[in-house]
């Protein structure tokens, strides 16, 4: 390992001590670079793999599988995947699924939140107790139950048994409350004087301060319910119903021969949460180095 | 948790207003309890019956569940070793790794977040498509052996060798999760002072010491919560493994999460898949109790 402290005690030389240093920290930054641009480069190849996979044509795959640049290019296989594939309708699925979960969990995650934070009822700490318990189950343990829950009041393998269960977050709920926590009480105080009603200060007052809280937690929930592939293939047997996830999985057992389309479909499958996540980066990023510096 | 103004709600105290906490909270509240609350309760319930979802006749069979998982299914064993050994690839490998990658990312001024933008790309894109993707990367032709073929090594069939498929697993689990726990220790590492380093400098640190005697005891929280957080998930691994191998080949592959899969939706043995489930879940608490123990024991300030 290179030293960087400047050794005052050196005999002048030719090179100063400072030249010298400058350069030991240029030779290992030089390599810190390369280490990263290779670590980038294997994060990325799977990706360019695909997508150029996924241009290369049904008889250009089969002809030259493992070029790195295609020689062929053709669209067919994108095409192919999806109408005849099904793709389209499994995005479709997904889109509904999501935008539905993300919708109705930020709403309810935020009203429960409020009242933890701001209004005070009987019980309401044993109950915010009892929220918090609740993050410490393993999604594991829920899964039978909760299919035996939403299979018993009818609700399994329909589009209402996928999202149901995803209304509330113990997790957006606490992440909330905590935001709602550091808005000033005066804000509140002053629209209350005004006659506000609660429901007013709530939609007029707080909603729109914990604009950037919202947004975090409803980029999660879109991008997590989006990629949750165990839930809906539990609860779904009817594939008119699967979202892209579960759609994608049957790729696996029925096209061996197919590869293209297998990344053609995976490409549509993948590409809506690249530009989500490109475009909404800077709160997913401050929301999951919060998470890690809360715990 | 600071709560500066907890005591300031004295217009709160007639019933008239805090009905109002109940209807705020209310759908969150019956949505937690019965999904969650209830659900475990239910678990539990069905853990001790012969719950079939086909057949009405679901008896009550007192702990044989639980004896069958532990004395008579050989399956059982295996998964639980299988996903032992996946917990001690994973966690570790993802510890260790984005640790690195968040000392070298910490360093460089020039494109730092571009690079934690890639990294953290596998993190947000559906498993189901990545381990596709994989398969084929690990395929006998694919371009991991075509790589190793460069330098004269001939790699195996990776997913469908019983030594290497969960190796290879692994692996992929790895790459896709990394980045976010990266992202986790950049956040840590801003958060520590220069004074600390210039300290350190000042009694003549070199920059392993550096590492060893200032980023790593201050960022003992994160390698906690990083530690704990990815065991309990690596404990139920699923996704990559149901896509790339469904188990196999044979059964070197098969998990706890693939076993409760299989018993619950494919056997219909719900009590049976419950019961599996509680022991996963029992292995996963204490285990993290265990972990954040240690770390507390150790805590220097």
């Amino acid at each position: 390992m290179t030293q960087i402290i400047t050794d005052v005690t050196a005999p002048v030389s030719a090179v100063t001590p400072t030249e010298k240093t400058r350069r030991k920290i240029s030779v290992r930054t030089i390599l810190i670079y390369a280490l990263m641009i290779l670590i980038a480069i294997t994060m990325l190849f799977p990706y360019y793999w695909m997508a150029i996979s996924s241009v290369k044509g049904p008889r250009g795959f089969t002809a030259d599988p493992y070029s790195l640049i295609p020689r062929t290019f053709s669209l067919e296989s994108l095409q192919y995947v999806w109408g005849a594939g099904h793709i389209g309708l499994y995005l479709k699925n997904s889109l509904i699924y999501a935008s539905i979960v993300l919708v109705v969990q930020t709403m309810v995650n935020a009203l429960a939140a409020y009242a933890f934070a701001r209004i005070e009822f009987p019980g309401r700490d044993i109950l915010f107790l009892a929220v918090l318990a609740t993050l410490m189950l393993p999604y594991s343990v829920l899964l039978i139950p909760t299919y035996l829950i939403v299979w018993k009041v009818g609700l399994a393998n329909t589009m209402a048994g996928v999202v149901i269960p995803g209304f509330a977050s113990a997790y957006g709920i606490f992440m909330l409350r905590q935001f709602f926590l550091n808005i000033p009480m005066e804000l509140e105080d002053a629209a209350r004087i005004d006659g506000c009603s609660r429901m007013r200060i709530f939609f007029q007052i707080i909603l729109p301060l914990a604009k950037p809280a919202l947004i975090t937690l409803g980029l999660f929930t879109f991008i997590g319910v989006w990629s949750d592939f165990t839930w809906p293939l539990v609860v779904l047997s009817d594939s008119t119903k699967y979202p892209i996830t579960v759609g994608l999985s049957l790729y696996r057992d029925q096209q061996v021969l197919y590869y293209d389309r297998t990344f053609a479909a995976s490409m549509y499958a993948t590409f809506p949460l690249i530009i989500i996540f490109l475009i909404g980066q800077k709160y997913i990023i401050g929301g999951i180095s919060l998470t890690g510096l809360k715990g | 948790m600071e709560e500066p103004t907890y005591k300031r709600r004295s217009w709160a105290q007639q019933p008239s207003k805090w009905i109002s906490g109940y209807l705020f909270a209310g759908p969150a509240i019956i949505l937690i309890v019965i999904f969650s609350l209830v659900a475990i309760a239910f678990s539990l319930y069905v853990s001790f019956f012969d719950y079939d979802i086909i057949s009405p006749n679901r008896p009550f069979i007192g702990l044989s569940n639980y004896k069958e998982a532990l004395f008579r299914d050989k399956l059982f064993l295996k998964s639980f070793k299988n996903t032992a050994l996946y917990v001690i690839g994973v966690v570790p490998g993802i510890t260790i790794t984005a640790f690195l990658l968040a000392l070298a990312g910490h360093k460089v001024r020039w494109g730092r977040d571009a690079f934690r933008t890639i990294y953290f790309l596998p993190s947000i894109t559906p498993a189901v498509a990545m381990a596709l993707v994989w398969v084929w990367l690990y395929s006998p032709k694919g371009m991991i052996n075509q790589a190793l073929s460069m330098i004269g090594v001939q790699g195996p069939n990776w997913l469908m060798n019983t030594r290497w498929a969960m190796p290879s697993v692994i692996v992929m689990s790895v790459w896709m999760s990394v980045g976010y726990y990266t992202v986790i220790y950049l956040a840590g590492m801003a958060d520590i002072p220069n004074e600390f380093y210039d300290a350190a400098r000042v009694d003549g640190a070199n920059a392993w010491q550096e590492i060893r005697h200032v980023t790593m005891p201050l960022l003992r929280n994160v390698t906690s919560f990083v530690t704990v957080t990815l065991g309990i998930f690596a404990f139920q691994v699923f996704t990559q493994v149901y896509i790339m191998t469904k188990g196999g080949p044979g059964d070197a592959t098969v998990t706890l999460q693939l076993l409760i899969f299989r018993n619950g939706f494919q056997y219909f043995r719900m009590g049976y898949a419950a019961a599996i489930s509680w022991l996963l879940f029992i292995v996963i608490f204490v285990l993290a109790l265990i972990q954040l123990r240690g770390y507390r024991s150790q805590q220097l300030f």
